[in-house]
This record gives structure tokens, sequence and C-alpha cells, in this order.
């Protein structure tokens, strides 16, 4: 009888809980489907923008081309023709810098991260969790403060706009937060599954290659993301070390709107151009983040 | 050090730009605290970060969640996601600046089918603060939602599969393992969020310029205005610097409160794997 009764009560606890799971599926994909129109429509506010003129933009909503405005190509002929060269190399240089920079930014964060994770470290006071701390501080300064000492240090070994120079900058720039990311990654990783590469005849290169750094893919390809949008969308280290060969977008970006009346259409438009990169990063890397591999590897 | 020192020396004199430099102690940090915008703007400051770092946590969270529950359009989810912080923030400023225009913004477009009048959203200090607040949470829940996912991926399985088999709610699960085994990984976002939102400059500049009468204004902008723009070296030198002890000192004892935290933290998943172990290791996979 009791068996019964249970199987009986167990069923019934499936059955509500998959009419419940059904339910909050909807309120799911409702809840994404209004963030991703929170999140979605500035972009296409700006996409429709790049296809207007000026007057169109002033003179009242126009959501959808065709309908109550007349699409223009000018902004993009425009950037075709006279502005090319200079959208061109804003392009070319953020796409250097950003993505060279992000990656050196990873690679060194990564092997500091370990080191953190890994083992304990004592430098008179400081313990790891107080170098992690002094590593992070470093973002905490003004921007404006640490961009002086950088020109003046940059101006004394010749490296103002150039690209390595920006790269350099922008490594510095970013490495503060790999780091701290990536320890937090690293140290979640059991240290048994390292110990199980040693015995099956690892050393130390091959456990961090070929155990470690595949179970952070997730952290490493967020943190490379990161950086890569930090490095592509600042304004102020390149505003401050670069004068002509090494401009980025943004300020071929802020140089359109300083020009009279900001030219919106244009901007637009070249802000379309300048969101492709990211994107392309983010489909690249996207199955890195996705990727769950922590998954019965350790018994 | 070198550019800290240089301001720390800068605030302690009147130097202005085409003027003579005098020393002034600590004139410039009692003239401070006597200044009602400077006050205004680090109280804003402090707002924007508590309410920024709140709202941007908890959607950042659930929307990690959420997707992380989907089984089809993952991929695309996540782009539309990390989409706002893509943008240059020049164009995020005009962007959201014809938003919440009154003539012809796309929001005024709405509350007129919704026959409300029109709102005058930049006019008012109260909806001008909501205004940056929203546009700080669009911009800025990416860079949450991107560390949390990545950090929800590298949990391991088993403590999950044990709790279901256990017949636990999602809720529970929720609190019980997400959350915990997820603090590590929370603490690196909200630290660096919060230190990014001190400095908080560019959609306030674009969008309002502190105003209406400095109810927007942060401590970064309104050192930016003292500093560059009214030529003051010495007093905005000593506006940044209060501004940078005062992170300094806050995320000091922030570590120091969340430490105990951060030493268990490699014991948070081992402790869930062993207990997956011994509710594994009972017959019959523990109480059914």
């Amino acid at each position: 009888m009791t068996t019964g009764a249970k199987m009986a009560e167990s069923s019934s606890t499936t059955a509500r809980r998959r009419n419940i799971f059904g339910s909050t599926r909807l309120v799911r994909i409702g809840l994404l489907f209004v963030w991703g129109l929170f999140a979605g429509f500035p972009c296409y506010w700006m996409a429709v923008t790049a296809f207007k003129q000026q007057r169109d933009i002033y003179r009242g909503p126009y959501f959808v081309p065709f309908l109550d405005f007349t699409p223009t190509t000018r902004a993009w002929e425009f950037m075709m023709g006279p502005a090319r060269e200079d959208v061109l190399r804003g392009l070319v240089n953020s796409l250097l810098f950003a993505g060279v920079s992000s990656f050196f930014a990873v690679v060194l964060g990564a092997f500091a991260a370990y080191g953190l994770a890994r083992y304990q470290y004592r430098y008179g006071p400081y313990r790891n969790n107080d170098i992690a701390f002094l590593i992070v501080s470093q973002r905490i300064m003004p921007p404006i403060v640490a961009v002086i000492a950088l020109f003046a240090m940059f101006k004394t070994v010749n490296l103002i706009d150039t690209p390595i120079g920006m790269i350099i900058a922008y490594t510095w720039f970013n490495l503060p937060l790999t780091v701290f990311l990536l320890t937090d990654f690293m140290n979640r990783i059991p240290i048994e599954i390292e110990q199980a590469a040693a015995i099956d005849g690892y050393g130390k290169g091959a456990q961090i290659w070929k155990v470690v750094l595949p179970l952070t893919m997730p952290g490493l390809a967020a943190a490379y993301l990161l950086s890569f949008f930090f490095a592509w969308n600042d304004f102020i280290l390149a505003l401050m070390l670069t004068f002509r060969t090494s401009v980025t977008l943004p300020i071929v970006i802020t140089n359109m709107s300083a020009q009279m009346e900001p030219r919106w259409w244009l901007i637009s438009a070249v802000g379309i151009v300048a969101i492709i990169p990211p994107i392309l990063a983010v489909v690249v890397l996207d199955r890195f983040i996705e990727r769950q591999v922590l998954h019965g590897g350790m018994r | 050090m070198v550019p800290l020192i240089f301001t720390l020396v800068l605030s302690l004199t009147n130097y202005s730009i085409g003027g003579r430099l005098g020393w002034v102690g600590f004139d410039n940090y009692l003239r401070l605290l006597n200044d009602l915008f400077f006050v205004k703007s680090y109280v804003n400051t402090f707002l924007y970060v508590f309410l920024g770092v709140v709202i941007q946590y908890w959607v950042g969270l659930g929307l990690a969640l959420l997707v992380n529950s989907l089984t089809t359009g993952k991929r695309l989810m996540r782009l539309l996601i990390l989409l706002p912080f893509m943008m240059p923030p020049l164009i995020v400023g005009f962007v959201w600046k014809t938003m919440f225009d009154s003539r012809y913004g796309p929001l005024s477009a709405l509350t007129r089918v919704l026959h409300v009048g029109p709102i005058l959203w930049l006019n008012d200090p109260a909806l001008a603060f909501t205004s940056i607040v929203i546009v700080d949470t669009w911009q800025w829940t990416p860079f949450m939602f991107l560390i949390l996912f990545a950090g929800l991926r590298i949990l391991p399985k088993e403590p999950f599969e044990a709790a279901r088999v256990d017949g636990a709610s999602d809720w529970r699960i929720f609190w019980d393992l997400t959350f915990p085994m997820l603090i590590p990984a929370s603490i690196g976002a909200i630290l660096l969020r919060s230190i990014e939102a001190f400095k908080l400059f560019d959609i306030v500049f674009y969008i309002t310029g502190g105003g209406p009468g400095g109810a927007t204004s942060t401590a970064t902008l309104q050192g930016y205005f003292t500093a560059l723009r009214s030529g003051n070296l010495g007093y905005g030198a000593a506006m940044s610097i209060v501004l940078f002890l005062t992170v300094v000192v806050l995320s000091s004892v922030a570590l120091l409160l969340v430490r105990s935290v951060h030493f268990r933290k490699p014991m948070l998943g081992r402790r869930a794997l062993e207990r997956t172990a011994r509710i594994a290791a009972t017959p019959a996979g523990g109480k059914l």
C-alpha cells in the first residue's frame, strides 16, 4: 500500500513539475525577449540613422526605412569616398592593437593567474590576495593620471604614435583585468586533475598546455573578449598617445563630430563599421565560452 | 606611482593654466568640503555605483542563467546581449540622447501612443539621473553577463545532477549550489565593475553634460570641468585625489570582508564533489 501511494505521489509531483517547467520556459523566453529588445533597439536605431539625412534625424522619430523616410546612401558614399583613408586607417589600427594586445594580455595574465592560484607567495607583508589586489588597484587610478606618466615614458623611448607603443599600452591597460579574472578560473580547477596528469608522465609545461588551459577555456575566451572590447572602445589612451599614423577608430569618429555640426548619419555609418569586428570576435570565440569541459573529468 | 605623486603635489598648490604657482597646503581640500557642486557629484557617484552594480549584477546573473538553460538560439542570444558593450562610447551617447529626446526620440513616440504626455527625460533632475542609470545598465550588463556566464560554464556538473536526482527544486539548486559556487566569479565581476563605475564619465558627458543643475554630475566629470575647462589644475587634482583615496579604501575594505570567502574558494567546488561522491557511495544513491 505504501509503495503504491508513494508511486502515485511521485508521478503526480513529476507531472506537476513538468507543468511548472513548461510555463517557466515561456517566462524565460519572454524575459530574454524583453532584454533582447532593450539591448538591440539602440543598435537598430544606430543602423537606421546611418541611412537618414540630417533633417530626418531632427524632424521626428522615423523608425522604418521606405515607410516613413526615404533612405539615402549618402553616408556610405562619403565614407567610401573622401573619408575612406581615415576610416580605413583607423579600422586597421584598431584591429591590430586590440587583437594583438588582448592576446598578450590573456597569455601573460594566464601565466600570472596560474602562479597566483597554485603557489603561495610572500613578499614582506604581501600574500597572494594582496598581490592580486595590488595588480587590480592599477585600474583604480583615474586614467588621466596614468596616461600622463605613459606619455612621458613613451616620449623618452620614442614609442609615441607607433603601433608597438599602442600594443604595449593596451596590454598594460588590460593585464590587471585578465590576471584578476583568470585567477578565479584557475582556482576552480581541482589540483587532483593536474596530479593525475603528472602521474601519467606529463611535465609541468604539458600539464599547463594540455590540461589547465583547455579546462579554463571559457575563462580565457571571456577575458580575451573583454580585453578586446576595452581596447577597441578605448578613447583616452589613443587620444594622448597617437597623432597621425596610429590613430584608432574612436579617435576618427570623434574627429568627425568635432566639426561644426556633428554629422550623425556619417558617424552612425562608421559606428556600424566599428561594431563589425567585435561581432566577428564574439562569433569566433563563442564556441570556447560555450565549452564545458569539466564534466566527468574526475572520479 | 610617479603620476600619482605628481597629482598629489599639484593638489596642494593653486596652480592654474596661465597662472602662477603657489603653495596653499590643504586649502584645496578644505574648499572641497564646502563646494556644493563637488559634494553633490561625489554623492551622485556613490549612488551610480551602488544602483548600477546591484542592478547589473542581478540582471547579468539572471541573463547568464537564462541563456544557459536555453536549448536553441544560444549563440544569437549571446551576441545580442553583448551588442551594447561593443558600441563606441560617442555613439552610445548620441543614440541615447536621441532616444530620450522629447521631440524626435523613439521613447516620445511610445509615450504618444500610450497617451502619456511627453516626458522630459533629461530636464527633470530625478528623471535625468534615472536615465543615466538606465544607459549605464544597458551598456555594462554585458560585462557582468560575460564573466558570470563563463563562470557558469566552468562549474562541475556532478553536484547538479546529484541534486536533480534528489529532487531538489530549481530554486533550491540555485541558492544551495549555483550561487555559492559562483561567489568567486561574482566577487571578481563586482569588484572590477565597481572600480570602473567610480570613473563613470563618458555617457554623462555626452548625454547630459552633468546637468540639469549638476543633478547627474560625477566626481570625475566635475574634476575634468574644474581642471581642464576652468583651468584650475590644482583644485581639480585635489578632486581626483579624493576620489582615488575613496576607491582604494572602499575596495580594500571590500576585499578584507570577502577574504574569508576567497580562502574558501578552492574548497567550494571540492566540497560539493565530495558530497556527491558520498551520496553516490550510499546504496540506491542516498535517501530515496
